[in-house]
């Protein structure tokens, strides 16, 4: 759904400024940095219907942000919550239907068929 | 000279019997498509010009409301000057190309110029990432931002989904081709089978 799609840009754009927001460094700071601008990006990209089996990709960046914390030890509180909320949000909205079949000639997918369509 | 004149053959033997390409609703080459595109590309063009006219000296300063001197650190980064050119004149070069592809051709060029709906898809894409990665590398790396550096970088981001429906007829007209036993050379240069 496009509305999804919107929402995980904010989101993408809300880590962006989450550590000036909050006031955190170190690490947490560094991935919100990074996976943020990443997340927006695939986010507006599936914006457009013909494109919106990219926004797929937050789901992985959503469980990353979940488990970050736990991998590269944040050593405060507040990014941790932040980017569980935001990781887990991320990959419901991610993870809504995608319907594009028959509007695009069968899409990306009628790419990697074999027969003639 | 022979290629142009066989180009225009092809266009006008086909023009009349495929309007949308196979199991689409709409053409992703009609104009009410492209004209987006073409409009930021020329928004993106203007930031970025204006920003590779400071970074050549010809501007003492650069606009920046929210970021404090962010944009100054931006744009005198070492990243930023690691070409022989300045980043955001590359900027200006790569916005520009995209305007012009978005604008040649016809109403039927996801099937009559296959090549420049290709170069133009290359042209978007890449340049999108290199945006993103100027994008991390502004607070990670120099610790700043800049208003302009994000405003170009999301209106580059921002023309990917709208430029990729054409590349998809495309590489689906391409492939048709190929099934029919065509060489896929000559529908690439939308040359007559």
């Amino acid at each position: 759904m496009m509305w999804a799609q919107v929402i995980n840009a904010f989101l993408g754009t809300w880590l962006m400024a989450s550590p000036a927001f909050f006031n955190y460094q170190g690490t947490g700071r560094t991935n919100d940095l990074i996976i943020g601008p990443v997340a927006a990006t695939f986010a507006i990209i599936a914006v457009w219907e013909v494109t919106r089996v990219v926004g797929k990709v937050n789901v992985m960046l959503g469980v990353w942000l979940v488990v970050a914390p736990w991998v590269l030890g944040y050593g405060n509180v507040t990014p941790v919550i932040n980017d569980s909320i935001v990781g887990v949000t991320l990959i419901a909205m991610a993870m809504t239907p995608v319907e594009t079949r028959g509007k695009f000639g069968g899409g990306w997918s009628s790419l990697w068929r074999t027969v003639e369509h | 000279m022979s290629v142009p004149r066989q180009i225009l053959r092809n266009q006008k033997s086909e023009a009349q019997d495929q309007k949308l390409p196979p199991g689409w609703e709409k053409n992703p080459s009609s104009w009410s498509e492209r004209l987006p595109i073409v409009g930021l590309a020329l928004f993106g063009f203007a930031i970025a010009t204006y920003l590779a006219l400071y970074q050549w000296g010809l501007f003492a300063t650069v606009w920046e409301p929210f970021f404090g001197d962010g944009t100054l650190t931006i744009l005198n980064s070492r990243i930023s000057h690691i070409l022989p050119i300045p980043d955001a004149a590359l900027g200006a070069f790569g916005y520009i190309l995209d305007a012009a592809m978005g604008v040649v051709g016809g109403r039927a060029r996801w099937r009559t110029m296959p090549w420049i709906v290709i170069v133009f898809g290359l042209a978007v894409g890449p340049f999108g990432i290199v945006s993103v990665m100027l994008v991390i590398f502004q607070p990670v790396l120099f610790d700043a931002w800049c208003t302009l550096c994000l405003a170009s970088a999301f209106i580059s981001v921002l023309m990917i989904g709208p430029a990729a429906d054409e590349i998809l007829a495309r590489l689906q007209y391409l492939q048709r081709e190929h099934h029919q036993g065509r060489s896929l050379w000559r529908a690439f240069w939308g040359l007559q089978q």
